[in-house]
């Protein structure tokens, strides 16, 4: 039988429970399912303290705020179903697979609050699927969770916030770490979480990449090496590290699968994570009932998911009840909008502003020129958003197209109507911060100040952003040398719509060992090769390579193998189709359905 | 632009049309597909290739389709994973079994190779299922299975290099009919002048005819399929049963892949999945295949069968248009037959008649004389 509830939150992190509290407050009956052991999401994997507004528990540690939210939902009344996997969202009901007791349930709800939050991006590097390559989350979750380590010696990749904490948290529970490696030239994440882990003696070691994991059967070591401005290995630089472990912590994104089966317009924007379900003001997606919340929504974090979940949460009771919550509402929107105002929120703005939802900016001095120039132009992009004395870029350039704004100390903007992309400035900048853009009718054109060995023309590149993640696959369309100076250009081909994040590339060797679809271990040279067969739909890949037909459902592989696509073909990543999401979203054995037969309390 | 033949549908039948057309030395031919090659039920279906009809005129344009797979890869120059595994026809009831028997008779005066299994052989041969109900079966061993997808890649890829054009992501949204004659196409990327067109829309064949002010006697049903996580290959044949409604394969990746017919689908496009589905087959299955209990499904979806009257194929040239020609109405067996189809069609065009295959009786004429079922559908 099916069971039926008035409201169904899937998710138990920070967005589901808060949104489980909103509604349960109103008096509605509220069903949380979550997959964890313990409710809280992230939370309980987080010993430290957090950072944000006091009203959303700022240095509180993310565990206790996990438990505090629990206890506050179950004194509101709140079911939950712990262990207890969201299999599909069908046309006819919505099944959970309960692990533990091998057994499916079915439910059907008036409101579905989706707060599914985020999975692990991973990189590719040589022998990547080796047993003892874990993602930054999977550690936590043994760890902080299972009290179990995964291995003694661990090499850290990413110096992110992520990768940070959890290097401390491998310290705290006794673990060896090795060295954390970066491949840009900072730290990512915020210095006071980099100090502890220094304080420790653990290198931080910026532009290094890992190269390599050792091992037959599983991690005995790890390669790592330097890497040049474009973060390209340098050879000679390698060194070997004894390590049983590699933790990547190279980015989250969200997890769309259940959204998309429910029917909610999916959409591709990279500032938000890359696929997100689209969604208005109030949180609710393209189908009238359900609503998202959290990193799902966009990947940021704990305080803004746990306002969204109030938002969704109170536009729930609301439409169940007939209450008037508009109060509750727009005060928790204002809440958001204080907290998005900042810098650090820049891209999550621009991302939410792609489908209508605007949120304000202010209260920071320095303003960086907005204006990108016309699109389709090839001219200049500065990005030199601190205020340091400098201003070869505006002497250099022949015809007068770069001001200061008086003293030396100001931000430079562009007259784009005199900038006739020449280059001089890009090679002039001693901080590397002037690139060039022009978007063409099928790819874009990227060009970077480059300072080492240069690679070929034609070759294939990894694109990396700001933070030095992969974004897709480029080319080098062409190279332009300096001969007096060492700064020379280079022009990447990248995918349309990626010119306003490709900041650098990673050149690739040995091709053939990078695996880009490991349940079925594709290597991107096949798919490369199919693309140019002639197969240029991602479901036409997924067909005749059978790319992301295995147990992840395409979780890992889906945008690798779309920004190869986008790539080869000149389609912008948005307009290409992503291919289905199908259900059920985790294997579900034959038994498990016989048993969901039986007997129906939950 | 002008094309001689413009196929609407890139789907099995509309390359397989192609690739006969190209062959025959016609090449002034373009394809249209509104999404990607092997979107529609193409890329949804199990691939099952049977020869074991209940009606002559099914049996020998499925032989004739068995010649074409068994040299596809030298043919058309693509390995589509086809292999000769057999078919067992299940029979759970009185009636059925005795029209099996029939059946046979007559596949059998086809040249068709056939076996009458007793429950006992059955459980003899295949210990791993479970005969529980079952009244009798027949085993053809020359029946197989193959990769939908690689199958219309390879007419495709072929076509191709005949030099015929295909148009991906093109959608044909009109046909424009000028004293009773086709004089061209309007799609998405522009208008296309044509001397013919092939309508192989598969579940929108109906739109299809409509365009060009035709009512045609099809409907679309939607038919759910899924597979689970592969096991080693050991079940080479494809399991099928009418009366107990079902249908089962193991691909030669180990997946097991499967389906059955549902009573309440109304007509249309619907790629949404059920989760009754998942249960009802649940229930099913592991009773008369008990191994897979512990087996877990992996991926879930669907697609249409485009159904006609009698659950037998439209071929062949309209009765109103002079120049539009249909290979549509699959009702679920349009990838086994479209070798045959495929060459029929082309003959069709290029000789005005065909050669190697009788389609005459599967005209739209036939529906005025009333309606002969074929029963072995699921
Ligand atoms: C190491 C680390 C440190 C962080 N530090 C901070 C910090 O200091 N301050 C801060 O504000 N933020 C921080 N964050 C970010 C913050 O944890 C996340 O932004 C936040 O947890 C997102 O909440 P959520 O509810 O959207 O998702 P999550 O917390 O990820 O919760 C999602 C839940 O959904 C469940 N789920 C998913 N799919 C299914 C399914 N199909 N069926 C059933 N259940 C399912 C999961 O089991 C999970 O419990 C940190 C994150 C990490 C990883
Ligand atoms: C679940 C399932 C299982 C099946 N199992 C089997 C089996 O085991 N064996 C077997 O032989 N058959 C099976 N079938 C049936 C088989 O899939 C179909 O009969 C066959 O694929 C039909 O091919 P087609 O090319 O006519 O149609 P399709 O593959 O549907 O191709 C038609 C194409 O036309 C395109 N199109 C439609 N309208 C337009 C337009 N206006 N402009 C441009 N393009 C357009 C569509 O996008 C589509 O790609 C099964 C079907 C299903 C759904
Ligand atoms: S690219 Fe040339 S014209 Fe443009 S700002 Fe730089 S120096 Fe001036
Ligand atoms: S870094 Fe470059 S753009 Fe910035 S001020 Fe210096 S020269 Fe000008």
């Amino acid at each position: 039988m099916v069971k039926k509830v008035q409201a169904l939150v899937i998710g138990a992190g920070p967005a589901g429970l808060c949104g489980s509290i909103a509604i349960a407050e109103n008096g509605v009956e509220v069903l949380v399912v979550d997959e964890g052991l313990v409710p809280g999401g992230q939370l309980p994997k987080q010993t430290h303290k957090f950072f944000g507004h006091e009203g959303f528990f700022a240095s509180v540690r993310g565990f206790e705020i996990g438990e505090k939210l629990y206890n506050d939902a179950v004194n509101l009344g709140v079911k939950f179903l712990m262990k207890t996997t969201v299999s599909g969202i069908y046309e006819d009901v919505i099944v959970l697979y309960d692990r533990e007791n091998e057994r499916i349930y079915e439910i059907n709800a008036d409101y579905v609050l989706i707060a599914t939050g985020a999975s692990e991006r991973f990189i590719s590097f040589k022998k990547n699927y080796l047993p003892g390559v874990y993602g930054a989350g999977a550690v936590q979750t043994l760890m902080n969770q299972y009290r179990v380590l995964p291995g003694n010696d661990f090499l850290i990749v990413g110096a992110g916030n992520i990768g940070l904490i959890v290097a401390y948290q491998l310290l705290q529970a006794g673990a060896n770490v090795k060295a954390i490696v970066e491949a840009s030239n900072k730290v990512g994440g915020y210095l006071v979480h980099a100090n502890k882990v220094k304080r420790m003696g653990v290198p931080i070691l910026l532009r290094h990449t890992i190269v390599e994991a050792i091992g037959e059967e599983r991690v005995r070591g790890a390669v790592i090496s330097e890497v040049d401005d474009s973060f390209n290995p340098i050879k000679g630089t390698e060194k070997e590290l004894a390590v049983d472990t590699i933790c990547l912590a190279v980015g989250l994104q969200p997890s769309i699968e259940l959204a998309a089966q429910a029917g909610a317009e999916i959409k591709y924007i990279p500032e938000l994570g890359g696929y997100v379900p689209i969604r208005d003001e109030n949180m609710k997606t393209t189908v009238d009932n359900v609503y998202i919340a959290g990193d799902l929504a966009s990947i940021e974090e704990a305080s803004t998911a746990m306002i969204e979940g109030y938002i969704a949460g109170y536009n729930i009771a609301q439409k169940i009840t007939g209450l008037d919550l508009s109060e509750n509402i727009s005060k928790m929107k204002k809440e958001l909008e204080e907290f998005r105002r900042g810098p650090f929120s820049g891209k999550v703005r621009k991302g939410l502003k792609k489908f209508g939802v605007e949120f304000p900016e202010g209260g920071f001095r320095t303003e960086p020129q907005k204006d990108e120039g016309p699109a389709g132009k090839l001219r200049v992009k500065i990005e030199c958003p601190q205020n340091i004395p400098c201003n070869p870029c505006e002497t250099s350039c022949p015809t007068g197209a770069i001001d200061v704004g008086g003293n030396i100390n100001g931000l430079p903007y562009v007259d784009y109507d005199k900038c006739i992309g020449c280059g001089v400035c890009v090679m002039k900048c001693p901080g590397l911060a002037i690139f060039l853009v022009q978007e063409l009718s099928d790819y874009s054109i990227v060009g970077i100040p480059y300072e080492f060995e240069l690679p070929e023309k034609g070759e294939k590149v990894l694109l990396l952003d700001r933070n030095g993640e992969i974004v897709g696959e480029g080319e080098i369309e062409k190279i332009v040398r300096n001969s007096k100076g060492k700064t020379h250009i280079v022009y990447l081909k990248v995918p349309k719509g990626l010119e306003d994040n490709v900041r650098h590339f990673v050149r690739h060797e040995e091709k053939e060992e990078e695996i880009v679809c490991r349940c079925e271990e594709i290597t991107r040279s096949e798919i490369e090769k199919a693309i140019e067969e002639g197969y240029t739909d991602f479901e036409e890949l997924r067909r005749y390579l059978r790319i992301s037909m295995g147990p992840c459902g395409g979780r890992v592989c889906r945008l690798q193998t779309l920004s190869i696509i986008s790539l080869k073909t000149g389609i912008p990543i948005s307009e290409l189709e992503s291919g289905r999401f199908r259900p059920p979203s985790i294997p579900i054995p034959f038994k498990a359905i016989l048993k969901g037969d039986e007997k129906d309390e939950i | 632009m002008k094309y001689k033949v413009c196929i609407i549908g890139g789907g099995i039948i509309g390359t397989a049309i192609a690739y006969f057309l190209g062959k025959l030395g016609e090449n002034s031919v373009a394809i249209f597909e509104k999404r990607y090659l092997s979107s529609g039920a193409t890329g949804r279906c199990g691939g099952g290739i049977r020869q074991q009809w209940s009606t002559k005129s099914n049996v020998r344009l499925a032989m004739r389709s068995v010649e074409f797979f068994k040299k596809f890869k030298e043919e058309v120059g693509m390995d589509i994973e086809y292999r000769q595994g057999g078919y067992l026809l299940l029979s759970y009831s009185e009636e059925e079994a005795r029209q099996f028997e029939k059946n046979v008779e007559m596949q059998r005066e086809e040249g068709l190779d056939v076996e009458i299994l007793s429950p006992r052989m059955v459980s003899k041969r295949y210990p791993y299922i479970n005969t529980d109900g079952l009244i009798l079966a027949t085993f053809c061993p020359t029946d197989g299975h193959a990769n939908p997808h690689k199958a219309t890649f390879g007419y495709a890829n072929a076509a191709k290099k005949m030099g015929i054009d295909i148009y991906t992501h093109t959608e044909v949204n009109g046909i424009e009919v000028k004293n009773g004659k086709i004089c061209g196409i309007h799609t998405s990327k522009g208008y296309f002048e044509c001397d013919i067109v092939v309508n192989a829309a598969g579940a929108w064949s109906k739109e299809v005819g409509m365009m060009a002010g035709v009512q045609l006697p099809t409907e679309s049903y939607r038919h759910q399929i899924f597979v689970t996580e592969p096991l080693e290959y050991f079940f080479p044949f494809m399991a099928i049963s009418f009366s107990g409604n079902f249908y089962m394969r193991q691909a030669l990746h180990g997946q097991f892949i499967m389906g059955q017919g549902d009573k309440d689908e109304k007509p249309g496009i619907n790629e949404n999945v059920t989760f009754r589905f998942e249960k009802e087959m649940a229930r099913k299955m592991t009773k008369i295949f008990p191994f897979l209990e512990n087996v877990r499904i992996l991926r879930h979806w669907s697609g249409e069968y485009n159904m006609s009257p009698d659950a037998q194929p439209i071929l062949g040239k309209s009765d109103k248009i002079d120049n539009f020609y249909y290979a549509i109405g699959f009702s679920g067996h349009g990838f086994m037959l479209a070798p045959a189809v495929g060459e029929a069609i082309a003959e069709l065009i290029v000789f005005g008649k065909t050669i190697h295959s009788d389609i005459s009786y599967l005209n739209t004429e036939r529906f005025k004389k009333g309606i002969v079922q074929e029963k072995n559908v699921v």
